[in-house]
């Protein structure tokens, strides 16, 4: 783990404390990287990265960014270390508008930085520059997930991570926010990525992590992932598995 | 005679409007209807009583009449502290009760019941240290003007209004024009996704209740003045107050105080149209009629 920007040591986190959904893992993400964390429903993919951000309870173990413990950190403090993170789902503020949405977030930044940033996000996506003034609840699906993004960028974090942006949208959207996130990365923004389309985040991704059962199975660079069996038996033999069981 | 009404009714309104913003504000932000919000109105109207009374004892020429009006300078200085005095009130009530319950997740009807107890330790404390005898904060008599149309109304009257008007619109502003205002409407939205975006949460319920809290002071302190100062004034005022805040729609600062003044004012014309015996009846009426055809408010959003 060491030199890692983000990392986890026998982390055990969950909504109740004798019903752990996440059950001893390490993990690490380097400068840098775009790390991919797949596994089937249940695998604890979500509560992973959102116990890595502060949002569930965190019963043993710990999160450290850049070597420095963070496991007791607030949540609103974890984006001013520069851990931005982007939600599933409710990930904007829908009666606020695209430009306020952005503005909440930037209010963490020096009043002499805002503007710059905000200038900066805009020009990464034109769409939202095109009309600040909308409530975000009128967007469709893609372009939540754009300010989403957008929003969690304001602040130039040093780390990203997402859950499951690609959800819920059709797939020339999901292939639009892939490649986005690729740029985002190649432009020195380290990446968490939790996804369930397993093809097109190994695409993207330099490395991959599967979890099963709360627990870090296999992982591995993304291209021999691809077409790792040990991945098809423990995802997709998962999903398999359930197939057969009769209701 | 009905035009008096509508006047009456206004000024009625204006007071009934800035205690509804504070349950607005507090309903949409910490989530629970809190019945103590009435107390904090008698609160701030006794605080500006004792301290305007100190001040006049310390310098009588502190309660000369400012121009038209019936008080002094003790009056609006005593209100400046009565506001921060009844907002750390509402803070020291959060310290000890509702910020233990929310630490303990306990649920809407917990938060709701505790609200109640501590309506009710709060007025009696007041009529413990102030008795249930009614209090004014000046003895001077005053004559309404014409206002032209049949209308009649004091100096402090207008004022009143006045000072209804300013408070609303510079609310308004703090919600939609700077960083604080928009923070605590992402808070009132979403308070997890508030959290990752960098807002301190527990800082933002603070902000609330110091607002929610320094309004109702100032509405305590219109009503003493216009009417009279008593321990139960601010509990006889929270059924307009919920209608108000419901009937502008959770959440809606301009809402709530055009839903102050249709409460006023339905309830002047309720006097004059049926009987003064019903007028209680009026906000209570506007209440259900709009949870069952409207839940949502003149403004506020879907759920």
């Amino acid at each position: 783990m060491t030199g890692a920007m983000l990392s986890t040591e026998a982390l055990v986190a969950g909504y109740e404390r004798d019903l752990p959904i996440v059950r001893g893992i390490d993990f690490a993400v380097q400068a840098g990287e775009l790390v991919v964390v797949l596994g089937p429903n249940g695998a604890g993919k979500s509560t992973l990265v959102k116990a890595m951000v502060g949002l569930v309870p965190i019963h043993s173990g710990s999160v450290r960014l850049r070597e420095i413990d963070t496991t007791s950190t607030p949540a609103h403090e974890r984006i001013r270390r520069g851990v931005a993170f982007v939600p599933q789902t409710e990930n904007v503020f829908a009666m606020l508008s695209i430009g306020e949405n952005l503005l909440v977030a930037a209010n963490i930044l020096p009043r002499g930085e805002r503007d710059r940033r905000l200038r900066a996000v805009y020009g990464l996506f034109p769409d939202l520059a095109a009309r600040p003034s909308l409530k975000a609840g009128q967007l469709s699906g893609g372009q939540r997930q754009m300010l989403a993004v957008a929003r969690a960028l304001v602040v130039e974090p040093s780390v990203l991570i997402l859950d499951e942006p690609s959800a819920g949208l059709s797939p020339k959207i999901a292939a639009e926010v892939f490649r986005t996130l690729k740029s985002i990365n190649e432009a020195g923004v380290t990446i968490v990525l939790v996804e369930q389309n397993v093809k097109a985040a190994l695409a993207i991704a330099d490395r991959g992590v599967i979890l099963v059962d709360g627990k870090l199975r296999h992982e591995g660079p993304a291209a021999s992932l691809a077409s790792d069996p040990v991945v098809a038996e423990l995802y997709l033999g998962a999903h398999r598995r359930a197939a057969v069981v009769p209701a | 005679m009905i035009a008096q009404a509508l006047m009456d009714g206004m000024i009625a309104g204006a007071m009934i409007g800035l205690g509804a913003i504070g349950i607005t504000l507090t309903y949409s932000i910490l989530r629970f209807a809190n019945f103590a919000h009435g107390e904090l109105i008698t609160w701030g109207a006794y605080l500006a009583l004792a301290i305007s009374g100190g001040l006049g004892y310390l310098s009588s020429t502190l309660t000369a009449p400012i121009g038209p009006f019936s008080f002094g300078w003790s009056l609006p200085l005593a209100g400046v502290l009565a506001v921060l005095l009844t907002g750390a009130l509402a803070l020291l009530a959060d310290a000890l009760l509702f910020g233990r319950l929310r630490a303990r997740r306990g649920t809407v009807i917990i938060m709701v019941m505790a609200s109640f107890g501590a309506a009710l330790t709060l007025r009696s404390l007041l009529e413990f240290i102030f008795t249930s005898k009614p209090a004014y904060y000046t003895k001077a008599l005053q004559i309404a003007q014409p206002l032209g149309g049949g209308i009649r109304a004091t100096p402090d009257q207008m004022l009143t209004l006045g000072l209804s008007a300013v408070l609303v619109l510079a609310i308004h502003l703090l919600l939609t024009r700077t960083a604080i205002g928009r923070a605590m409407r992402a808070v009132s939205e979403n308070q997890q996704l508030a959290g990752i975006v960098g807002i301190d949460v527990r800082a933002i319920i603070r902000v609330v209740w110091l607002l929610g809290a320094g309004l109702a002071c100032v509405a305590g302190i219109m009503a003493g003045l216009l009417v009279q100062i008593r321990p139960h004034m601010g509990h006889d005022l929270l059924l307009p107050l919920f209608a108000a805040a419901i009937l502008g729609g959770i959440g809606s600062v301009p809402g709530a105080m055009l839903a102050g003044l249709i409460v006023g004012l339905s309830e002047a014309i309720a006097v004059q149209v049926i009987g003064a015996e019903w007028r209680a009846a009026v906000a209570f009426v506007i209440l259900v009629a709009v949870l069952l055809v409207h839940p949502q408010g003149l403004f506020g959003r879907r759920a």
